[in-house]
């Protein structure tokens, strides 16, 4: 178990449809991020194909493995590095069905997967036409730290990251493709995520414009006590590095002791009502 | 919800960025050398160029100033030139007249009082042309449309909304004089009447029947699913009025859409079959 680890954020623009063009970009950012001694790489959702595929989902999706995560896997071995990038995963077993699904691969192949488990639809997003949401919240023990994958929208939901914290996450990767109309929720929800779980979160966002959906970028990563460690750049490609160190994370818990004070009890109320709503 | 005017206040800066970041985009996506558009000399028009200008400058941008007899004003001509010139737009004068006029007289059941039929002929003439020179120059159609217009269908349908972008379509009347001043649009043009300039002296808001500030404040009730009375109430006018814009808003839902067809196949065009706008094909 490591102490310190160099995180990437590679904000990226995909061009909608086009995998290869948008695996030479993570290609670029991966080369580059490795440079800069990154131990890991994070991309933004969906980030082989672009976020606004509509009804060319089903043509663009792969299955896991497949063509992209054999890419990936060729490129986090020869850079010796970790990758987390979004794709849209074809399932195995029901080839007509879809996951907006994050990949975590090592130098040694693919580690596993987070399929989104809350999809947008309302206003301009219609993820639940397309996907069919996951129900598993993995936390993957690596050579990098312990590390939990939320996509987006899951940020709304504190218990996504409530649950990965528990189950020992140190760093919550959240890859999103974020509209610049709802920049501020994102900033205030990446704060806190970090700051009630005292873990890292580390933000990526997508920037350019599809369908004339603008996304704003602003990929940051955060410590456990709320401060902002590395800030991107907004509404264009940028690339940002930022250490973040585990041993802070103990500290951090005797002045912010958030999972100190957890009362289970009111977990058992908020399952009843939340039915009941 | 309050409906007061502070409500319709925009980040000037931020609202200018977006803008003429998504034209430079759609501009270069498209692989075309320009964007074409119409000039009328009011703020819609002239907020449109000077943006269009902004995101790709001005010698990309092909205005076309599209005059007639019936509605010609030398104030309006004057502002349009005059926004050319600030945003070095390339301006086109072209008289529709003659064009009108054969047209009128192409034909045969043409009735010369029906003044909304003969109207809208001179609407979707001007689209006539503005796609002349986007066909033949490999430009792009910017429609000058805002949101206010929009949403209550005062528009030709197949006229002044047919285009390839509305950049402001997302910004009501108030909102789109916000951005004017803030691009430098001369004060004269944000100040004067809208007009449509389909017959003399028509006169946007007296068609309307209240002003933008306060159309515009209803419109965002409705946009925020506020009710009628609510709206009324709020903002001390009659419910019937309210209820008219919203009658206005909901049956000319037909302009703002694809033409309607019966469901006959697996996925239908209009409906349910959706494609990425700028999708790229491997």
């Amino acid at each position: 178990m490591v102490d310190q680890i160099k995180v990437a954020l590679a904000q990226m623009s995909c061009k909608v449809g086009d995998k290869a063009h948008n695996m030479r970009t993570m290609a670029t950012y991966i080369m580059e991020a490795k440079k800069q001694k990154a131990d890991v790489i994070l991309f933004p959702e969906l980030s082989v194909t672009g976020y606004v595929t509509k009804d060319r989902t089903y043509e663009l999706a792969e299955t896991i493995p497949g063509p992209s995560t054999k890419k990936i896997e060729k490129l986090a071995e020869e850079n010796h590095i970790h990758v987390i990038h979004g794709m849209i995963e074809k399932n195995a077993k029901a080839k007509g069905v879809v996951h907006n699904t994050a990949v975590l691969t090592s130098p040694d192949g693919v580690i596993g997967c987070y399929r989104k488990m809350y999809l947008p639809t309302h206003s301009i997003f219609e993820e639940k036409r397309y996907f069919r949401q996951g129900y598993e919240t993995p936390v993957f023990d690596t050579a990098i730290g312990k590390i939990g994958i939320i996509i987006c929208y899951d940020i709304f939901f504190p218990e996504t990251a409530r649950l990965l914290r528990l189950k020992g996450a140190e760093l919550i990767a959240c890859i999103s493709a974020s509209p610049s109309v709802r920049r501020n929720y994102f900033e205030i929800l990446t704060a806190a995520r970090a700051l009630e779980n005292t873990a890292y979160v580390a933000y990526v966002n997508l920037v350019g414009i599809e369908d004339g959906l603008q996304f704003w970028g602003g990929s940051r990563i955060i410590a456990p006590n709320g401060r902002i460690i590395a800030q991107a750049k907004y509404d264009e490609e940028d690339l940002i590095l930022g250490t973040i160190d585990y041993t802070d994370i103990p500290r951090t818990q005797t002045f912010v002791p958030a999972l100190r004070d957890l009362r289970p009890e009111l977990f058992n109320e908020l399952g009843d009502l939340s039915k009941k709503l | 919800m309050l409906l007061t005017p502070s409500i319709l206040k925009i980040d000037q800066e931020e609202t200018k960025q977006r803008i003429t970041g998504f034209i430079k985009d759609y501009v270069a996506k498209t692989k075309t050398k320009g964007i074409v558009l119409g000039m009328s000399g009011g703020v819609d028009s002239s907020t449109n160029a000077a943006l269009a200008a902004l995101s790709i400058g001005g010698n990309k941008v092909h205005g076309l100033l599209m005059f007639e007899k019936e509605t010609r004003n030398k104030l309006d001509i004057d502002h349009a030139l005059q926004v050319a010139k600030q945003f070095k737009i390339r301006a086109v004068f072209i008289d529709i007249t003659n064009l009108l006029n054969a047209i009128y007289k192409s034909i045969p059941d043409f009735i010369e009082s029906d003044f909304k039929a003969k109207g809208n002929i001179k609407a979707r003439a001007r689209m006539l042309l503005l796609y002349y020179y986007a066909n033949s120059k490999n430009l792009i159609v910017s429609a000058s449309s805002d949101k206010s217009e929009t949403m209550i269908g005062y528009y030709t349908k197949h006229g002044d909304m047919a285009a390839d972008i509305a950049p402001q379509q997302d910004l009501y009347k108030t909102q789109v004089r916000q951005l004017a001043k803030h691009i430098s649009v001369p004060d004269a043009i944000i100040e004067k009447p809208s007009t449509p300039a389909l017959w003399p002296d028509q006169t946007a808001e007296q068609e309307i029947g209240m002003p933008y500030e306060k159309l515009d404040l209803i419109l965002y009730g409705l946009e925020h699913f506020m009710e009628t009375p609510q709206i009324a109430e709020q903002l001390l006018v009659p419910i019937k009025m309210v209820e008219s814009i919203k009658k206005h808003w909901l049956e000319t839902e037909h302009k703002r859409r694809i033409p309607l067809s019966p469901k006959l196949g697996f996925r239908t065009v209009g409906r349910d079959f959706r494609l990425p706008y700028d999708a790229e094909v491997e």
